[in-house]
């Protein structure tokens, strides 16, 4: 599939990485926003396959953002699915204003906050998915053990934030987005960001004062 | 510029997003290299969010192509299919060929409705005929009669009018010749 694309010039997705140059990140982000415009335009005169470019793109960021504001693993695959379908219904209303991403992670944020308040009306039977942590191949057992155990601590303090604070950390935290982004994402002042995620910070640091 | 831990704590997320002016990214650094709690706060902060990171990542990392846009395509697939319906149903050409056995049941079902009303509901839909009130007139030789009949108050008013002609003598008729 990555091949398929690769042929038709789309770029796989891309991880935020911390340590890449920033001037090297600035390029890489041009490029990409000169594609994304290309595609949006093809996807905007119907074709799909330039839309499967863009789902093949984001899917894994996306799927990032929902990970962290809804909790269980099935329910976020629903909700990012879901994401790019609306994306795609609503395609021809995107204007261009903003970049695609920020038009895409709105979207991802406001399914995310309307998905946990249904959740709040009608709870759901099982919500563990979360608790399954990530494959620790090839460390200390003690380490793995210690690890997974804060992982849990780390989901239940999650879970003790609201959708809109959970939103601006993951931005973020996993997403590295700077503030001015996450403000146009949310719809809200760079000031009301740094607020919530100061918030937020300090409740995550409460909640796990003992694990660290 | 010199700042308190207090301060340091306030901002210091935003120092490691990098939103913070020179001056006091600065004076934060300056503040780290001496605050060995800060520093400490400053790792924890890190750790949390590295590992939330990492976690989502790593989860992410899980969902292959496939699955995931097997579910994307499903969802465009139903709604195209869904529109195709609407738009089938819509179409001038079915819509006319609809219409034409559309139109006899809208008539057949106003008349059990009017019917029903009349017969069994009384729901008053029509023209209200129990207090339509009558007026006859009947001619005859020398007088008219009119009748006002009204159901609602069962009430029934006749009147006669004779014919004044009639009633007053004529002048033509002979006048006793009293000349014997």
């Amino acid at each position: 599939m990555h091949e398929k694309f690769k042929r038709l010039g789309f770029i796989l997705p891309r991880v935020a990485n911390k340590s890449v140059d920033s001037s090297v990140k600035k390029e890489q982000k041009v490029v990409v926003d000169l594609s994304d415009r290309e595609l949006v335009r093809k996807c905007q005169a119907g074709n799909l396959e330039a839309f499967q470019g863009l789902v093949a793109k984001y899917y894994q960021r996306v799927l990032m953002v929902v990970l962290g504001i809804v909790r269980d693993r099935d329910d976020a695959m629903e909700v990012a699915q879901e994401v790019f379908y609306k994306a795609y219904s609503r395609i021809r209303h995107f204007r261009g204003r903003s970049t695609f991403y920020t038009w895409l992670y709105r979207i991802a944020v406001n399914q995310c906050i309307d998905f946990r308040r249904r959740q709040k009306r009608e709870p759901a039977e099982s919500n563990e998915g979360m608790d399954e942590v990530p494959d620790e191949h090839g460390r200390n057992p003690s380490d793995v053990i210690e690890s997974a155990e804060f992982l849990k601590r780390l989901y239940a303090a999650m879970e003790s934030l609201t959708p809109e604070h959970k939103a601006v950390i993951v931005l973020r935290a996993v997403e590295g987005l700077s503030y001015k982004e996450i403000s146009s994402i949310l719809g809200c002042s760079e000031g009301t960001v740094m607020s919530r995620l100061h918030y937020a910070r300090k409740r995550l640091q409460e909640k796990l004062a003992p694990y660290l | 510029m010199t700042m308190d831990c207090k301060s340091v704590m306030e901002i210091l997320g935003a120092w490691l997003d990098g939103e913070i002016g020179a001056r006091e990214s600065e004076a934060i650094r300056f503040h780290l290299e001496s605050c060995a709690s800060c520093r400490a706060a400053k790792l924890r902060l890190e750790r949390v969010e590295e590992s939330l990171s990492a976690a989502v990542k790593a989860q992410a990392s899980d969902v292959s192509w496939p699955q995931f846009w097997s579910g994307v395509e499903r969802r465009i697939r139903e709604e195209s299919e869904r529109r195709e319906r609407l738009w089938s149903w819509l179409r001038p050409g079915s819509y006319l060929r609809r219409l034409a056995w559309a139109v006899p049941l809208a008539v057949v079902c106003l008349l059990v409705i009017l019917l029903a009303e009349q017969y069994f509901f009384r729901w008053r839909l029509g023209p209200n005929l129990s207090s339509v009130a009558a007026v006859e007139s009947i001619d005859g030789h020398g007088f008219n009669l009119a009748l006002f009949g009204e159901d609602e108050t069962n009430t029934t008013l006749i009147w006669l009018f004779l014919d004044e002609e009639e009633d007053e003598p004529s002048a033509e008729v002979p006048v006793a010749d009293t000349t014997f």
